[in-house]
C-alpha cells in the first residue's frame, strides 16, 4: 500500500514538475557550510547531544554527527542545528531495525 | 529565526530538564505548539532550552503530565527587568526626579550677560529685562524671542544705539552699542555757501561770511551765495561762512491714486489659544472653541523646550487670533485728487529740509484710466539752499 503511495507521488512529482519534498514528505535539508543545518519536514527528536543529532523520518532516521551542537530553533517540522557538522547519514528503517 | 524575534520584549527563562531522555520533553513541547530554541545538552540526563514567558503556563501543565524535573535557571527579557526595577521604587523615583530636574532647569533663564556698555546702561538693560520677566530662573518658554527683546529694548533704553540678543542655551547674551554724542566743531574751518539748486532767493540771514547775491536774485545750482572770503581782493581774510539763503523752488510730482480702495483692519477683539507643540502637531490646552470672526488673522508663537542645549521636538504654542474687519472705500474724482495732494505733499515734505513750507500747489494734469487717477503736480516750496563748501588755501 505505501509502496503503491509512493510511486503515484513519485510519477506526480515528475509529471507535474512538483517539489519532491512536499508530495512524498521527504525531509529537506539544508546545510550552510559546515556550522549549519536546517532540516525541515522532520518527524520528530530521538536523541540530541553535543556531537549527534537523531531525527525520526517518514521512512528511517537522520544522523548528523558532528561536534558542539546546539539546536538554535525547534519547530513542529523544523530544526536548526549549530556547530560543526561532519556527516549526515540516512539510516534505512529496515537496515537498522 | 522568527521565533527569537522580539523575544527581548516579551520575555524568555532558560530551563533546566532533567530525566531520562530530555529530548523526548522537547519534542512534546514542540508538538503542543510551545517553541523552543538554543537547546543544548548538558549531559545524558540533562538539557538546557530557552522558551517563551508565555508558554511557561503550557510548560509546567506539561510537566506534571510527564515525569521531568524542570527548573527555571535564569530570567531574560524586559519584563523581567522591568520587575526587578520596580522593587527598587527609590531608584526608579530617582531617576525620574532627575529627568524632570534637568528638563526643567534646561527651559531656565541662568543667565544674562550684557556686554559693550557701561555700567549705568548694563543697570538700566538688567532693570528693563526684568520688567519683561527676563531674570535668573524665569521659563524660557513664556518669555519672547531674541528679536522682540531687541526692538522692546531699543525703545525703552534710549541711550542704545543698538542692541543685539542671543540665546545661548540657557544664558542670554547681550551685545549693546551706545550713542555716543557728537559734539560738532565750534569752529569750522574756511568755507563758502553755494546753491543747492536753482531758485529765486526770497531771504537772507548771513551770519558770516560775504552775501554774493542779493534778494529776488535767479540763481543756478552751485551758484556761490555768501563767500568765506571777505576784506579786500587782493587779500582777502578767510572766514567759516554761514547762514540761511532762503529760495522759491520748484518742484514736479506725479502720483496715482486708486478710486477703489480694500484694506483690513483689527478690531481689538481677540482670542488667545495656547497649547503643546509636539512635532508638527499642536495639541490645545487653552482655548478650544474657534472664535466665530468672520475675518480674522492669526499669528502663531512657538516656543520649543530644551534637554540641555538640545532642542526638543515638543514646544509651548500660543496662537493669537484677531478680528479683523474689511474696509472697501470708494472715492470720487473729487476727494481723489485732494487725497493725491496730499500724498505728494507728504513725499515732497520728507525729501526737503527742515523749515521748508510749501507756499503753492497746483495741478498740471489730471487723467483718469482703468479705475486710478493720475496727477501731475505743481509745488512752489520756500526752503534753505545753501550748501557750505570748505575754501581750500593756496587755490
Amino acid at each position: 500500500m505505501k509502496k503503491w503511495q509512493q510511486r503515484i507521488g513519485n510519477w506526480l512529482s515528475q509529471q507535474l514538475d512538483l517539489p519532491t519534498d512536499v508530495i512524498l514528505e521527504l525531509p529537506r535539508i539544508t546545510t550552510i557550510g559546515q556550522i549549519h543545518a536546517y532540516v525541515e519536514n522532520h518527524k520528530g527528536l530521538i536523541s540530541f547531544s553535543d556531537e549527534e543529532l537523531r531525527l525520526k523520518l517518514k521512512q528511517g532516521q537522520l544522523l548528523i554527527k558532528g561536534k558542539g551542537f546546539v539546536l538554535r530553533m525547534m519547530l513542529p517540522e523544523e530544526i536548526l542545528l549549530e556547530g560543526t557538522i561532519h556527516e549526515v547519514t540516512f539510516i534505512d528503517q529496515t537496515a537498522n531495525g | 529565526m522568527k521565533i527569537t524575534q522580539g523575544v527581548f520584549f516579551t520575555g524568555y527563562t532558560t530551563l533546566r530538564i532533567e530525566g531520562k531522555f530530555p529530548e523526548f520533553f522537547l519534542n512534546r513541547c514542540v508538538e503542543n505548539g510551545i517553541s523552543v530554541w538554543n537547546v543544548k545538552k548538558i549531559d545524558e540526563l540533562t538539557c538546557e532550552a530557552n522558551v517563551r514567558l508565555e508558554d511557561v503556563a503550557a510548560l509546567k501543565k506539561l510537566r506534571s503530565q510527564m515525569d521531568y524535573k524542570i527548573r527555571f535557571k535564569k530570567r531574560h527579557g524586559l519584563p523581567f527587568l522591568i520587575r526587578s526595577l520596580l522593587k527598587r521604587r527609590s531608584l526608579v523615583a530617582g531617576f525620574v526626579l532627575g529627568m524632570i530636574a534637568i528638563f526643567l532647569l534646561s527651559n531656565m533663564v541662568w543667565g544674562i550677560k550684557i556686554e559693550g556698555v557701561t555700567p549705568e546702561v548694563e543697570y538700566k538693560i538688567k532693570e528693563n529685562l526684568e520688567d519683561y520677566g527676563i531674570k535668573r530662573g524665569a521659563w524660557k518658554f513664556t518669555i519672547e524671542t531674541p528679536g522682540q527683546m531687541q526692538q522692546k529694548l531699543l525703545a525703552d533704553v534710549p541711550e542704545l544705539l543698538w542692541v543685539g540678543v542671543t540665546e545661548k542655551g540657557t544664558t542670554y547674551h547681550l551685545e549693546g552699542v551706545e550713542k555716543t554724542i557728537v559734539t560738532e566743531p565750534e569752529e569750522g574751518g574756511p568755507q563758502s555757501l553755494y546753491a543747492r539748486k536753482k531758485g529765486i532767493i526770497v531771504d537772507m540771514y548771513v551770519e558770516k561770511g560775504e552775501p554774493a547775491v542779493e534778494l529776488n536774485d535767479y540763481v543756478e545750482s552751485g551758484d556761490l551765495l555768501v563767500s568765506g572770503a571777505i576784506g579786500r581782493e587782493e587779500e582777502p581774510t578767510l572766514v567759516h561762512a554761514e547762514g540761511e539763503v532762503i529760495a522759491e523752488t520748484w518742484y514736479k510730482s506725479e502720483v496715482v491714486v486708486p478710486l477703489d480702495v480694500q484694506y483690513e483692519v483689527i478690531t481689538g477683539e481677540k482670542e488667545t489659544q495656547y497649547g503643546v507643540q509636539l512635532g508638527g502637531l499642536r495639541v490645545p490646552l487653552w482655548g478650544f472653541k474657534e472664535p466665530e470672526f468672520k475675518r480674522m488673522h492669526e499669528e502663531e508663537y512657538n516656543k520649543p523646550f530644551y534637554l540641555f542645549k538640545w532642542e526638543l521636538p515638543i514646544g509651548f504654542s500660543s496662537k493669537e487670533i484677531s478680528e479683523a474687519e474689511l474696509y472697501k472705500e470708494s472715492r470720487t474724482d473729487e476727494e481723489a485728487l485732494q487725497i493725491g495732494v496730499k500724498q505728494a505733499e507728504m513725499e515732497l515734505k520728507q525729501k526737503l529740509p527742515q523749515n521748508s513750507k510749501i507756499i503753492a500747489q497746483k495741478v498740471l494734469h489730471r487723467q483718469k484710466e482703468n479705475g486710478k487717477v493720475k496727477l501731475i503736480l505743481y509745488f512752489k516750496v520756500h526752503e534753505d539752499i545753501s550748501k557750505p563748501q570748505p575754501i581750500t588755501q593756496g587755490d
